[in-house]
């Protein structure tokens, strides 16, 4: 197709923007509900996600060691700890240490411990894991290194981590589908009405001779063109609504540090994908919509 | 060229067994005939145009148009078998919202013509037709007699071999009707052959030539026989 005639279907689409007025809103309102909703529950996702993974971080499991082990158990212990596929970190916390600690915790019956011949605090290794969800294999495998007396997990509480996070992908997922697929058949019904609206138009492009690519490409123009304005819309409101409740999270962070809120993403630094992945996801689903609802109109 | 042999189109309308549009229809139009196809309504003659512009196949035998075998042609081939034709419609099927020049251009830009040859040839076709001072004008603005001749220009400015006219003057005063018809022959003196449809006696009666006149779906009279209009 010539240069020429592109450029005037472009400039057909976007006028035709205008002159559709109301067509042309009511695929815009719902194309900024729908990109607003999806963008706001993503960013809601990947907050939720961090904070899991912050809950998750702190999530460690206590290896604990039999009271007189000799210097070469303890370095055979912390190779295979180190050696595991699953450990993040390994903090060493030695029975001199632990028993120090106790006497400093309780200074009123100090006398007490005069009468403990032996220090009775094992030596203890404190291990993050990569992967919450293998935290009882993982467990069960520092069981079984030589000098390991007993190993303590959080087995129920990672499960319930586990399970929160993977429901809450589900749902965001599902939530994702549901409102693309809605925004679509709610422009492919917008858009049809446009196309009914100019079906004789249509009509005659059909009888003198126009490709089906000639005909398509004003509509696709202007569908697109709706779905980058609302794209960049509903960017706008989302960082407004997004800073705001971050903002009422804020005033309260020190409740919120309990259930291991800490940090949340903050807009600016995401600021740039968003206003262009709402604008790419509102041209696609503007052209989707136009390409769906122009084709039965183009068997003449 | 244009040629139907033993052309039937059967319309199923599911509980009556369906309606035999067109039974038997052999016809052959030379290059640079002007036909007259005369029927009463139910005769078939809308059938036989929809076959000639590829909106419908017919059941059973043969559609050549401009030496494409319409049977055969495929779908992506359709907008340029069309672009050989020039369609006239008893109501103009101007678009609204655009010029007279507009409506002009607009079938040469479907046919991807370059801007140069756009801007030369909308004012030549609008001339021809006597309107080149209401270029700037909206359909709205033209009387119906202004409005069928934007209507030929569009339909001759792609410069096809075949222009149809479906009742051109159905929706005009009679004393205009003999223009547009006039303007036609104009055109079919250049080369293009023309298939005209109409209910209007007095029009065939004056211009004569080649008439085809179609009786429940079938030909029922065509006075070319052998080279020569029978009167």
């Amino acid at each position: 197709m010539r240069m020429s005639n592109f450029n005037f279907l472009v400039k057909k689409g976007v006028s035709s923007v205008f002159r559709n007025t109301m067509m042309s809103f009511a695929s815009f309102c719902v194309l900024l509900v729908s990109l607003f909703l999806v963008s706001l529950s993503t960013l809601v996702a990947l907050d939720i996600s961090v904070i899991l993974s912050n809950i998750e971080e702190k999530n460690e499991i206590e290896v604990f060691v039999y009271g007189d082990v000799e210097e070469t158990v303890l370095t055979h212990i912390t190779d295979a700890i180190n050696i595991n596929a699953n450990t993040d970190n390994v903090f060493f916390y030695s029975k001199e240490e632990a028993w120090a600690d106790q006497q400093a915790s309780m200074p009123d019956v100090a006398e007490l411990f005069d009468y403990l011949e032996e220090n009775p605090m094992p030596h203890t290794f404190r291990v993050t894991v990569k992967d919450i969800s293998l935290i009882s294999q993982t467990a069960d495998e520092f069981a079984t290194i030589e000098g390991v007396e007993k190993v303590v997990a959080p087995y129920d509480f990672a499960s319930a981590l586990v399970d929160i996070r993977s429901t809450l992908t589900f749902i965001g997922v599902a939530l994702l589908a549901v409102m693309i697929l809605t925004s679509i058949i709610i422009i492919y019904n917008s858009i049809r009405s446009s196309v009914f609206a100019r079906q004789k138009e249509l009509n005659i492009m059909k009888v003198v001779g126009a490709t089906n690519a000639f005909i398509k490409i004003p509509f696709f123009i202007e569908g697109m063109f709706i779905g980058i304005v609302a794209g960049a819309a509903s960017w706008f409101i989302t960082k407004i609504t997004y800073e705001a409740v971050v903002g009422l999270f804020k005033e309260n962070l020190e409740i919120w540090q309990i259930f291991g809120l800490v940090e949340v993403i903050s807009f600016d630094s995401v600021t740039w994908i968003v206003l262009a992945a709402n604008c790419i996801l509102g041209a696609l689903l503007g052209a989707i919509g136009t390409v769906i609802s122009t084709a039965k109109y183009l068997k003449v | 060229m244009v040629e139907l042999k033993n052309v039937d189109v059967h319309y199923n309308d599911g509980l009556k067994g369906g309606i035999d549009a067109l039974n038997d229809v052999n016809i052959r139009i030379n290059d640079g005939e002007f036909v007259f196809i005369v029927g009463n309504s139910g005769a078939g003659k809308s059938t036989l145009l929809k076959l000639l512009t590829r909106e419908i196949q017919p059941t059973s035998g043969r559609v050549f148009v401009n030496d494409y075998n319409l049977s055969k042609l495929r779908n992506r081939k359709l907008p340029y078998f069309r672009r050989g034709l020039g369609m006239i419609f008893q109501d103009f099927r101007l678009i609204p919202n655009l010029t007279v020049y507009e409506n002009v251009a607009f079938v040469l830009r479907a046919t991807d013509q370059s801007k140069k040859y756009i801007r030369q040839r909308v004012p030549y076709v609008l001339n021809l037709v006597k309107l080149g001072e209401k270029a700037k004008c909206y359909p709205s603005q033209l009387s119906g007699g202004e409005q069928q001749r934007v209507a030929i220009a569009r339909a001759f400015a792609c410069d096809p071999k075949i222009i149809i006219a479906d009742e051109p003057t159905g929706n005009i005063d009679p004393e205009l009707s003999y223009e547009i018809v006039e303007l036609l022959k104009d055109i079919n003196e250049c080369g293009t052959t023309i298939i005209m449809v109409t209910h209007d006696h007095q029009i065939v009666k004056h211009f004569g030539g080649r008439i085809i006149n179609l009786k429940n779906g079938s030909v029922d009279y065509d006075n070319y026989i052998e080279g020569e209009y029978l009167l």
